[in-house]
């Protein structure tokens, strides 16, 4: 053979390589038991939670490896960050698709927590407080609903948040296929919190743009399609849905740096209806 | 009183534990019924990094239903349901 026309046997070599390669392929939807790959997520996340339960209490002891540590962080910000993450407890690291759902159908849901808890889904290596160097910077959009009304709404926003997430399809930049690959997403991680009255679902972001108009411009609009998205696509809101009302806010962006204002100066930024 | 927790033999590897890592979403098989994830979420993707849309995602929620390997019992990160832990202490 001179190479540029395949022998008659070699096509039909390929063909039944193909084959035997599909077969050898077995999802979890092919075989439940002995699937031998798994979906991998874009980026690996972990799981915190914290209530009063987690706090000032002598935990029983558990094995390291079932109970990893909280990772001390270097950086003189995360020093800062040890007191508020001594109460908070890592759950458990995952990277596929496969581990998530075994996660998710073992845990307890956001209906079912007790008052004054909260579940951080963060992206892994980042902690879920302001000082991480990955969001001293940036941001979170979030949402207050009450609780009365959307006591059976709301495991199935935290899920759809979560799968948002570890989907990776908050940020709607990152899905436009214009968009240069490898580009860095957003959001570091989200938080449902359960209160007496009321639960908040929030999306942090790695960034967040200047509160003076003009500047920024472009990371602003970035910002404002993922909280856009979060209102319609995630939560299933109309686009021009009023939620403002006794103990519910609109869809509301603050930044960190504004959050520690407490309020007054505070400049937020809403999905308008 | 507190006993040391008794040595319990290691389990088999989970089929989590063995699977590999998909690298080319192209060439995986999807039983009938099953969609494909979303391909123009993936356009260019490197090797394993994918971005699943959430009606793919939404149907391994009544398969995957094992308790992972590593997850700590709850009760000890003080991670129990609200109607239980009322009754306890």
């Amino acid at each position: 053979a001179n190479g540029d026309s395949p022998e008659p046997g070699e096509i039909q070599e390929i063909e039944v390589d193909m084959q035997a390669q599909a077969e050898s392929i077995k999802t979890v939807f092919s075989d439940p038991k002995n699937f031998n790959v798994k979906h991998p997520l874009y980026s690996p996340w972990t799981l915190w939670f914290d209530s009063p339960a987690t706090k000032g209490r002598n935990l029983p002891q558990t094995p390291s490896s079932a109970f990893p540590q909280t990772p001390l962080p270097q950086t003189p910000g995360g020093a800062a960050a040890l007191g508020w993450m001594e109460d908070i407890k890592r759950v458990i690291s995952f990277d596929s698709v496969e581990e998530f759902w075994g996660l998710y159908n073992n845990i307890v849901p956001p209906s079912q927590l007790p008052q004054k808890a909260n579940y951080y889904l963060f992206k892994d290596g980042i902690i879920p407080a302001w000082e991480d160097d990955a969001n001293k910077n940036g941001g979170k959009w979030s949402i207050q609903l009450p609780k009365d009304k959307n006591r059976n709404n709301i495991d199935k926003m935290w899920l759809y948040t979560m799968l948002a997430a570890i989907g990776e399809t908050f940020d709607p930049y990152l899905t436009n296929p214009e968009t240069p690959p490898g580009t860095a997403s957003l959001v570091t991680g989200v938080i449902v919190s359960t209160r007496p009255q009321f639960y908040r679902l929030s999306i942090w972001t790695r960034q967040a743009p200047s509160a003076t108009p003009g500047e920024d411009e472009s990371l602003r609009e970035r910002i404002e399609a993922v909280g856009r998205h979060f209102k319609t696509s995630v939560l299933g809101y109309s686009d021009s849905q009023k939620l403002a009302g006794p103990l519910a806010t609109e869809v509301e962006f603050l930044s960190h740096k504004d959050s520690e204002k407490k309020g007054k100066s505070a400049r937020k930024i809403t999905v308008l209806p | 009183s507190t006993a040391a927790p008794g040595s319990i033999p290691a389990p088999l590897p989970s089929a989590l534990a063995t699977a590999r890592i998909i690298e080319d979403l192209g060439s995986v098989p999807y039983p009938e019924g099953i969609n494909s994830p979303k391909v123009e979420l993936n356009v260019n993707a490197p090797a394993g990094k994918f971005k699943y849309d959430r009606d793919f995602l939404l149907q391994f929620m009544q398969i995957c239903k094992e308790k992972p390997d590593n997850l700590p019992p709850l009760d000890a990160i003080g991670l129990e349901p609200s109607e239980q832990t009322s009754y306890n202490i």
